[in-house]
This record gives structure tokens, sequence and C-alpha cells, in this order.
């Protein structure tokens, strides 16, 4: 126990960046820290308005944690240049979750195949098998909850909300060729890391837009104005065959006061591709085996301490406090308090070193856990990973991508027209906020060199 | 100086810096900051009228425009006839008239955030409360002409009682007198109120519809909570879209262009009609 007394203050996440950049920008200090999603670090880190916590880290009077619990997916967006500046807390990525009741029933199966012909593509290993369930199962009334059908899908598209996080997610193994190295082509999907020219009009790009839309289809008409919590409680009320979406799906369906799936849920990380552009040669490239990338979506909201701190180590001290094994996991265990698994520490044996038992007795479902904590090491050790935009103005490229894409998900705009867009858009942000500097923070961010 | 000036002075010095501190110097500021490109974390650049040939040319400026314009037209006039509509008929003698007329003006006592998130279940296109108890199936929230009517309906909705109160009011106060006059002359209802009614009213309506002008081209709550501007930008008012460059994206020259244009817009506006009200009276 330290003694001290910590004031936190609650705001609205789309209030949390201005709060925090007025705050640092005017001097005023009113906050020692604040939570960060991982995309606000470019905002923070060239003005210098966060601290480095590496001494602190080191630092044995302060509660321990390891760094080496969190994948180098994660690890990433705790640090830049090499220093580290966030503590454990939250990680973000988007699995898939399926109706396992429904998609493992044979008798849904035998009627798959009597209608169409086929085999039903179970379990899913490409974004196409998805739409082929999807479609099937879109307008009949599978679950049987109520007297109305239900969908195949369900998506959030609210636009200046998170819509665009299931473009990034979906269209990462269209895009993102694994490798070594780092350039153009190769682990790598936002911008030219030389030039910054665009690559969101890519071919393959466009391709995993037409997919999203089409998967789009199977699901409410309504979804173009949901925001995330009416799309959760779409699948929650058992609505829907699929969602992609984040951690926090699994625990609220463990919450029988809200869920009616309790028990039959399945999930695995996201579904991959047959084929991927490559942006070296401008051409597809095919393989044997489908392209799966790993995401680290979202926020992953964790600590950062402000540069005009007047306390910085009791800030420290807290965040170290919560990011240490028994804390985390008991965050972790309960879910609703909306920490996501991701570090070592959170999953089962042989992958990490938690305890059934902590999550059986947070109320969890054996078989769902199994499946959800399978989907996120597999999602956050993935081979491949969509590399994470974390440079000065991400939030304004990714509005503008998000406004581009409610255009298609409305029909105004083909896929082709709306990314076309989004690069024209993006490559004046980019001229406005000095081509140079960004470029340098991009290939900064994604580990670039020449 | 003289003593009965220096007790004017004290007394009038309060409201004075109220005005310079809190109306004059936000808007020189505002002026000021149109004129530079504001980057956090270093010094602001002067770019003249940079930000507002840019406004000139920015599709998504225009496009939150002309949605403002059609916002502000349509309400504003939908909310005058109903209200005046509303104001006729609660001049009569009517069962429950003092009952009727409380309820009619609650939604103008609702905080428009709230409104917002109320219509936003009330307009739940899944059996929400219109589309479930009415068996429909309009995409309220999802369409954007749809969406575009919805954030009108509910800024209807609120603001028609603000126009029927004020217009009620005022017909209470014509004198029988002038009816029972006309009455004389005519039997057509319509003739007394084109040659009675209307006369009387028009500076009350002017005034409303300068009102209620100034406020909908403000608007902000109703669209940011019911639609957050979408789908898509079809809900995107000017005012939200000059928040979304300045506190989102940090663009806070361009963000003050926008505010400065639309204050401008508004005054124009307002001189305009002023100036044909000034006319109509000489």
């Amino acid at each position: 126990m330290t003694g001290a007394r910590l004031d936190i203050v609650e705001v609205p996440i789309a209030e949390q960046l201005n709060k925090t950049i007025t705050d640092l920008r005017l001097g005023t200090g009113q906050f020692n820290g604040f939570m960060e999603a991982a995309w606000y670090m470019g905002e923070y880190i060239t003005p210098g308005f966060i601290r480095s916590i590496d001494d602190y880290i080191a630092d044995e009077r302060f509660p321990r944690w390891d760094t080496s619990w969190l994948p180098p997916s994660l690890r990433n967006l705790h640090a830049w240049g090499g220093k580290w500046y966030g503590t454990l807390n939250d990680s973000d990525g988007q699995v898939l979750y399926w109706r396992n009741d429904i998609l493992s029933d044979s008798e849904w199966q035998r009627k798959y195949k009597t209608e169409t012909g086929k085999e039903m593509p179970f379990p899913v290993k490409t974004w196409q098998d998805a739409i082929d369930i999807a479609r099937f199962f879109h307008g009949k009334n599978w679950d049987n909850n109520d007297q109305e059908p239900d969908t195949g899908m369900v998506m959030h598209f609210k636009v200046n909300e998170q819509g665009m996080f299931h473009f990034m997610s979906l269209s990462a193994p269209f895009v993102v060729m694994g490798g070594d190295k780092v350039d153009r082509g190769t682990n790598n999907y936002w911008f030219d890391p030389e030039t910054m020219e665009p690559l969101i009009d890519q071919p393959g790009h466009v391709r995993a837009l037409e997919v999203l839309y089409e998967l789009s289809r199977y699901g409410p008409r309504a979804q173009s104005a949901w925001d995330l919590g009416t799309a959760w409680d779409w699948f929650l009320r058992g609505k829907a065959i699929f969602v992609f979406s984040w951690g926090d799906v699994g625990a609220l369906l463990q919450d029988t006061a809200r869920s009616k799936i309790k028990g039959k849920v399945g999930a695995s990380i996201l579904p991959g591709s047959y084929e991927v552009y490559d942006m070296n040669d401008n051409r597809w490239v095919k393989l044997p085996e489908p392209n799966v990338v790993g995401n680290t979506t979202g926020g992953s909201w964790h600590g950062v301490i402000s540069a005009r701190s007047r306390n910085p180590e009791v800030v420290y001290s807290f965040y170290a406090l919560m990011a240490t094994k028994p804390v985390s996991l008991w965050n972790v265990y309960r879910g609703w308090t909306g920490v996501d698994p991701g570090a070592s520490i959170h999953f089962l044996l042989p992958e990490g070193s938690a305890d059934l038992q902590g999550y059986l007795g947070a109320g969890w479902n054996e078989s769902d856990l199994r499946f959800y904590l399978k989907a996120y090491h597999d999602n956050f050790f993935a081979k491949t990973m969509l590399p994470y935009l974390r440079i000065n103005g991400a939030e304004e490229y990714w509005r503008a991508l998000d406004q581009n894409l409610s255009e298609t998900m409305i029909g105004r705009l083909s896929p082709k027209e709306a990314l076309s867009r989004t690069a024209k858009e993006w490559d004046e942000i980019t001229s406005r906020r000095g081509r140079d500097a960004q470029r340098k923070q991009y290939q900064s961010s994604i580990g670039y060199r020449k | 100086m003289h003593r009965d000036n220096r007790t004017r002075l004290f007394f009038l010095l309060p409201s004075v810096l109220w005005v310079l501190v809190f109306t004059l110097f936000p808007l020189l500021y505002s002026v000021r900051l149109s004129l530079f490109n504001v980057k956090i974390g270093s010094p602001d650049e002067f770019v003249g009228l940079g930000n507002y040939v840019h406004l000139f040319q920015d599709g998504r400026a225009r496009s939150s425009a002309i949605i403002t314009l059609i916002f502000v037209s349509c309400g504003v006039a939908v909310q005058m006839a109903l209200g005046m509509a509303l104001a006729l008929l609660f001049n009569r003698r009517l069962p429950l008239r003092g009952v009727l007329r409380t309820v009619m003006t609650m939604p103008l006592f609702a905080t428009p955030i709230a409104v917002g998130f109320l219509f936003f279940t009330i307009f739940y296109e899944e059996g929400g409360l219109v589309n479930g108890l009415l068996r429909l199936n309009v995409p309220w929230l999802s369409n954007p002409y749809w969406a575009l009517a919805s954030i009108t309906i509910v800024d209807v909705w609120q603001w028609t009682p603000f126009c029927f109160l004020i217009f009620l009011a005022v017909l209470q106060g014509i004198p029988q007198d002038y009816y029972e006059a006309a009455m004389l002359e005519t039997k057509s209802g319509w003739r007394v109120f084109r040659f009675i009614t209307l006369p009387v009213l028009q500076p009350t309506i002017v005034l409303v519809l300068l009102l209620r002008i100034t406020e909908a081209f403000k608007v902000f709550d109703i669209p940011f909570t019911l639609t957050t501007g979408g789908p898509s930008t079809a809900t995107q008012v000017l005012t939200m879209y000059a928040y979304r460059v300045g506190m989102r994206f940090f663009n806070y020259g361009y963000s003050s262009a926008i505010s400065v244009f639309l204050f401008v817009v508004v005054l124009a506006v307002i001189m305009t009609l002023f100036k044909r009200v000034r006319q109509t009276y000489q």
C-alpha cells in the first residue's frame, strides 16, 4: 500500500484525445497520466507530451510486471523507438465468433449440402467460406428465440464510431504479405514508406472492401447506423451466426442477463485469403494455404504518463499495480472490466500460465473459454500481423476512411470509388501535416529501414 | 467625472466586461486563428486567407453547408407552420386546454442530448417504438434521406412548442373588438385571419423566424447523439464538421474558418430579414 490518493476522471472515448491534447498543449497539467489508445501515440510522441517508463520498469520499488509477458505484436504498441511508454493493461484484436451449436449441428450441415450442393465450409478458413455460410443462414429463423428471421452476420458501421476497424481486420489477408523485412509490399499496409503514397486504394484493399460489402448484405439492414454495442447485442440475443469483434464479446456472452448464447459460441483467428496482392510487384499471388494475418485492431488501452506530470512515480506505481499478474488476471477473468486477454499470463497451459479455475470461478463456460483463449493466442502470436497506424493524425486518416466506407455501405460509392477518394483525402492530410515529418514517423512506427 | 456618470459606469462595467471577455474576445480570437495553420507543438503559421480558400474547395464542407441549409429551411418552415396552427387551435375554447397546453410545451424543456438518445430508441429500426408499433419498415437512421428527415423531425418536435407559445401569447393579446368589427364586414374566417390576425402577428413572426433560424444554424446536439453525422456524411451539419476538424483532427485554423463562415452566413440572413422588415414598415 502506498497511501497515495488518486483522482480518476472518466471521459467519453470520443472526447479523450481532445481533452488530453488540449491539456498538454496549453500546459495546464490537469492530468498526470491518461489511458491511451495505441493510435494516439503519434500525437503524443512527436511533441514530447509523454515520458518513457524505462527507468521505472527496472526500478524494484514499484509493483512488478514483466514486459516479456506481451507478444511482440502488442509490445510494439506500448513502445516507440525502443523505449517503453505504456504498461500492460488491455489487449485489443478482432477474432471471429460463430454459433458453434448451429454450425456443428449435423442437421444444419445436411440442409446446407441439400440447398447449396456443397459441404458446409466449416471450420471457416477463408472469408469466402464465411460469406457462403452467412448467405445460407441469412433470412432463416435458425435460432428459434423469436418469430423473426435471423441473420448471417452482424457488423457496426455507424459513421464516426468504429466501423473502419472491421475493414482493417478483414482486409489484412488480402494485403499484408509476411516476411523478414519491411518494405512497400512486405509487412506493410497503409503507406509507401518511401513516398507516403497512400496504399489504401491498391487492388488488395479494393478486393477486401468488395468482400466486406458482400458480407454486410447478410446482416441486418440497420447495421449501417449501428454502433458497437448495438451490433454486439444483436449477436448476444442469438440473431446472427457470425460477428467479428473484440475480446469483450467473449466475456459479455457469459452474462446470461444479456446473452442467450452462453456455451454456444466458438471463436477463431480471423479467416484468411488464398490470394494476396503483392504491392512490390503489383500482382496477385496465389497461395497453397490461406494467408492468415493477426491483428491488434482497436485501442489496446493502456496508461501513459504526461511529460508535465509532477508525480510521475505515483502514476507509474498505479499503472504497474494494475499490470501485476494477480490484478491483471482479476480483470481478464471478469471481462466486463473491458480488459481483454493478450499477455502470456492470461492464457492457459501450455501457451500461458493462467488458471482455468480462475476463469470458471468468474462464470465462464469452459467450451466458450477454450475457443476464446485459443483464438486470441493464435491472433496475437500470428506469424504475420497487420501493421498498426500510429502516426500523427491517425485518427484523421481513419475518419476519412470511415466516412468513405459508410458511403459504400449505403450504396453511394463502389468499393473502388470509396478507396480512391480515401487515398486522395489521405494524401491531402499528409501534405497538410508535413510529408517529411509524417514519413519519418511512419518509418519509425513500422520499423522500416532503407 | 460627474458622480452620476461614475455610478452609471459602475453598473455598466460588469456587462461591458462580460461582452468583451466572453463574446468579443473569442470572436476576434477565432478570426485570428482562422488566418493561421495551427499545429500542436509547433508555432502557428500565418496562411492569410488560405483556410477560407480551402473551405470553398472542400467537398465535405460544401456537403455540410447544403445539409445545414436543408435542415434549417425545412425544420424552421415546419416549426413555424405547425406552431401557428396549434396556436390558432389553442386560442379557441377547448376542453382541457390548460393541461394540453402544458403537455405541448414539455419538449421545450428537454435536454437536446437526452432527446437525441431518446429518439435513437424510438427510431430503432429492428422493432423500435415507431417501426414496431406501426408495423413499418422505415430505415430511419440507416438511409441518408431518412436520417436527415429524422433529425429534422426531432428538431421540429422540440422547437414547435417555442413557436406555439409565442404565437399564442400574441394571439391572446389581440383585442376582441377587432374581430367583432371585422365580423360586421365578412363571415370568412380566412379573410379575418388574413387582414386582422396576420398583420398583428407579423412582427412576432419575424422575431420567431429570426430566433429559430439563428438557433437552427447552430444545431449540434441532436445529429451528434442521434446519427453522429451519418450514414456517411448525410447528417453532418456545418457545426459538427467544424467540431470534427477542430476538436478531433486538431486543425484549429480551418475549424475557425468554418465557424467564422457560418457566423457570416447567419449574420447575412439576419441582416437581410431585418432589411425586408424595415422596408415593409417604411
